[in-house]
């Protein structure tokens, strides 16, 4: 037999078992939807969406947009789907900042600075998430009640309910405008090529808050003030923005438990990169802040892109324990409709699927920051 | 007619050589059952539900439910000790009594139509009321939920109590934010933390919470408000109706005995002498108390002298000889502005 014979038997052999592989995966999907469907009627269980619709009755504890015990099941579940997102982007932004900050510090020369980020890093990667969580949410709320609250001149208050903050007195639309607004200047100002990264940095900055509070006071109601302050009135406070106790220690535990993997990424890539080229720098007579930001972090961000964006997924897949200390997210919208409704099949998969679409983006853009980042030719 | 099919019944067994007794009744297979064990298997709990299930120092069972397992047992066993009690959590009190590892189920349950349908279950008369509260912390002022406006509640996820609170105080017009918890232990943590003014659950277990253990008792403050009222009776297996019969009237007759007056301490007295005809029939002294359940007729009689009657439980367990200190409020006789009552004795 000559070898072009053999190449195509090889390749036929291989189709079929491909069709094989895709056949009994098929089946097996099938064969378990049919049993559960069988099991469910003989159980005279209703399944299907059509609860979707109901009202749920029930509340809980924190939200974006407004709610009520009238709510359907779907915007209920869009409500956690929101909080979701939010406390995962939250606690993405601060934890890759802290990350990156404490895995230079482990990287220093200094032994003081170096010490302190090793033991962050061991302190935090070492004790189990959930434990961090009821920690800090038993530490915040034996803080004082709302009616002993700590306050900073009158308009931020910190009390065992929550951080209550000056708002900006706009329907939560215009902030979200308000909000792309400062993203696309963000770009703006990124592409100006002369500037240096902290001048852009600060540019960005000034321009925000100037941006804010001009919009701000377009949109305030008239003869209103443009910002919000909270207030105590009775059992809470009025007006402001209040952020939810549960979601603070939240947002603390998991940023400090990605922090502390985000640093040792970080710290990794750093030090992958070859000494011969800081050591180019320093002949070059650049300053350790410039090697930093043009030599180092860029050599580096191409080894710790990847684990990095594992790290995001993981943080994503965190606010999960929300359940634990009463913070509704996703998950937790989830478990209390599955005792309220009793539909979990359909309430499981709901809940695969919204966490398979927000981490398949996250994995999207990670793909695409990488492609960005591949050196041209490699 | 059916008296006398039973007679020839009766004749039959005895010619058979079965030591049955002579009776025109028919009697419980669950009583027969218990009586040639010698022991009566009652509910008990993983852990103490204090007031109703709850184990002392000294490892023994006591409470409401507890006291009423015994005064069953007295009744069909003349011994209170013969009650054995066995742990078990909420979650396997119904399989337990389906599988016979427990003859009857007294434990703080609440008649509902799920239970009394689909799980198969067969209800006594209520013997005690409790409906969803409020306890609220007491430097707050409050007295009734309609002062909770712009407050916090926390309360367990999944349950009643989560629906039953929020749709309460939407009826009401409070404003309010709700917190669940998926344990009972993180959301009395935060509630003494003070994360929430108010903590929804049912009434009689505030209570008990807070008379025994919060550190002061009056730092916190149960309001007025009553969301719902859960009807509490004892559960057992469907198809005995004769063993229903039995519950029934042991939970009657302790409640005709504080109507009555009949105490533990008098009943002896009251026997030898009794003051009207229902109390002599109560008592065993005109026939058929027992007669017509298949026991002996005095059953009563040692059961109030074993237990008391259902005002002495209540107190004992309960009420003011007990280190909670509830009022009777909706578990007292109808006659003083309570919502039990007997069925009547003829």
């Amino acid at each position: 037999m000559d070898a072009a014979a053999l190449k195509t038997r090889r390749k036929r052999r291989e189709l079929i078992l491909q069709t094989l592989l895709v056949v009994a995966v098929a089946l097996i999907v099938w064969a378990a939807i049919s049993t559960a469907q069988t099991k469910l009627d003989e159980l005279n269980m209703t399944s299907g969406f059509g609860f979707l619709e109901r009202a749920t009755g029930w509340a809980y504890s924190f939200s974006l947009i407004d709610r009520s015990i009238d709510d359907s099941y779907s915007r209920t579940l869009l409500i956690g789907f929101m909080n979701t997102l939010f406390l995962g982007l939250i606690c993405i932004v601060l934890s890759t900042i802290l990350g990156f900050a404490i895995g230079t510090a482990r990287d220093a020369r200094q032994l003081g600075l170096n010490a302190v980020a090793t033991v962050y890093i061991q302190l935090f990667r070492n004790l189990p998430l959930i434990l961090q969580l009821v920690f800090w949410y038993a530490v915040l709320i034996h803080m004082p009640g709302p009616r002993q609250a700590y306050s900073l001149g009158d308009a931020l208050f910190l009390s065992n309910r929550g951080m209550m903050l000056p708002a900006l007195n706009v329907s939560p639309l215009v902030v979200l405008g308000i909000f792309a607004c400062l993203v696309l200047l963000g770009f703006a100002i990124f592409r100006i090529k002369s500037l240096q990264f902290l001048h852009k940095l600060g540019l960005w900055l000034v321009a925000s808050i100037g941006l804010t509070l001009t919009l701000a006071s377009m949109f305030a109601p008239a003869e209103s003030s443009m910002f919000s302050l909270p207030v105590q009135k009775g059992l809470r406070f009025q007006g402001g923005l209040t952020v939810s106790i549960e979601l603070v220690a939240m947002i603390l535990a998991i940023t400090l438990y990605g922090s502390a993997y985000i640093a040792e990424v970080v710290r990794g890539g750093l030090h992958e990169v070859p000494s011969g080229l800081t050591e180019a720098g320093k002949a070059l007579g650049l300053s350790s802040r410039s090697i930093w930001f043009h030599v180092k972090i860029p050599m580096a961000l191409r080894t710790i892109m990847p684990p990095l964006g594992n790290q995001w997924i993981f943080i994503m897949k965190a606010t999960t324990l929300g359940v634990a200390i009463g913070f509704s997210d996703l998950f937790y919208i989830v478990s209390t409709s599955i005792t309220q409704s009793g539909q979990t099949l359909e309430l499981m998969g709901l809940l695969m699927l919204f966490f398979l679409l927000i981490n398949y983006s996250l994995a999207q853009i990670v793909n695409f920051i990488n492609a960005r980042l591949a050196l041209k030719g490699h | 007619m059916a008296t006398s099919i039973a007679k020839i019944a009766c004749a039959v067994a005895f010619a058979a050589g079965v030591a049955a007794p002579v009776t025109a009744f028919s009697k419980s297979a669950t009583v027969t059952e218990i009586e040639e064990r010698g022991t009566l298997l009652c509910s008990g709990h993983n852990g103490s539900y204090f007031g109703f299930v709850e184990v002392n120092d000294k490892n023994e069972w006591k409470g409401l439910d507890i006291d009423m397992c015994r005064a069953l047992t007295t009744a069909i066993l003349g011994d209170p000790d013969k009650a054995q009690i066995v742990p078990l959590s909420w979650a396997q009190r119904f399989p337990a009594l389906q599988s016979g590892d427990v003859d009857v189920i007294i434990k703080a349950t609440g008649w509902t139509m799920g239970r009394d349908t689909e799980v198969g279950l067969q209800f006594s008369l209520p013997y005690f009321f409790g409906g969803t509260q409020f306890m609220a912390h007491g430097d707050l002022g409050i007295t009734e939920a309609k002062e909770l406006d712009g407050g916090t509640i926390c309360v367990e996820a999944g349950t009643t109590i989560e629906r039953l609170a929020g749709n309460y105080l939407k009826t009401i017009g409070v404003e309010h934010t709700m917190v669940s918890y998926e344990k009972a232990s993180e959301l009395r943590a935060a509630y003494l933390a003070n994360r929430c003014d108010a903590f929804a659950a049912w009434g009689p277990f505030l209570a008990v919470l807070r008379a025994t253990e919060l550190e002061k008792p009056d730092a916190h403050i149960i309001l007025s408000d009553q969301l719902s009222n859960e009807p509490i009776a004892a559960a057992m297996r469907q198809g005995d109706e004769e063993f229903v019969d039995m519950v029934n009237w042991m939970i009657a007759a302790l409640l005709i005995a504080e109507e009555e007056g009949v105490t533990s301490a008098n009943v002896e007295e009251m026997a030898a002498n009794p003051p009207n005809p229902k109390i002599a029939r109560l008592l065993g002294v005109d026939p058929g108390m027992g007669e017509r359940l298949g026991i002996r007729d005095t059953w009563a009689r040692e059961m109030i002298a074993a237990t008391g009657n259902f005002g002495e439980i209540y107190d004992r367990n309960l009420g003011e000889g007990s280190p909670y200190k509830l009022d009777r409020g909706l578990n007292n006789l109808w006659s003083h502005g309570g919502v039990l009552y007997a069925p009547i004795l003829d």
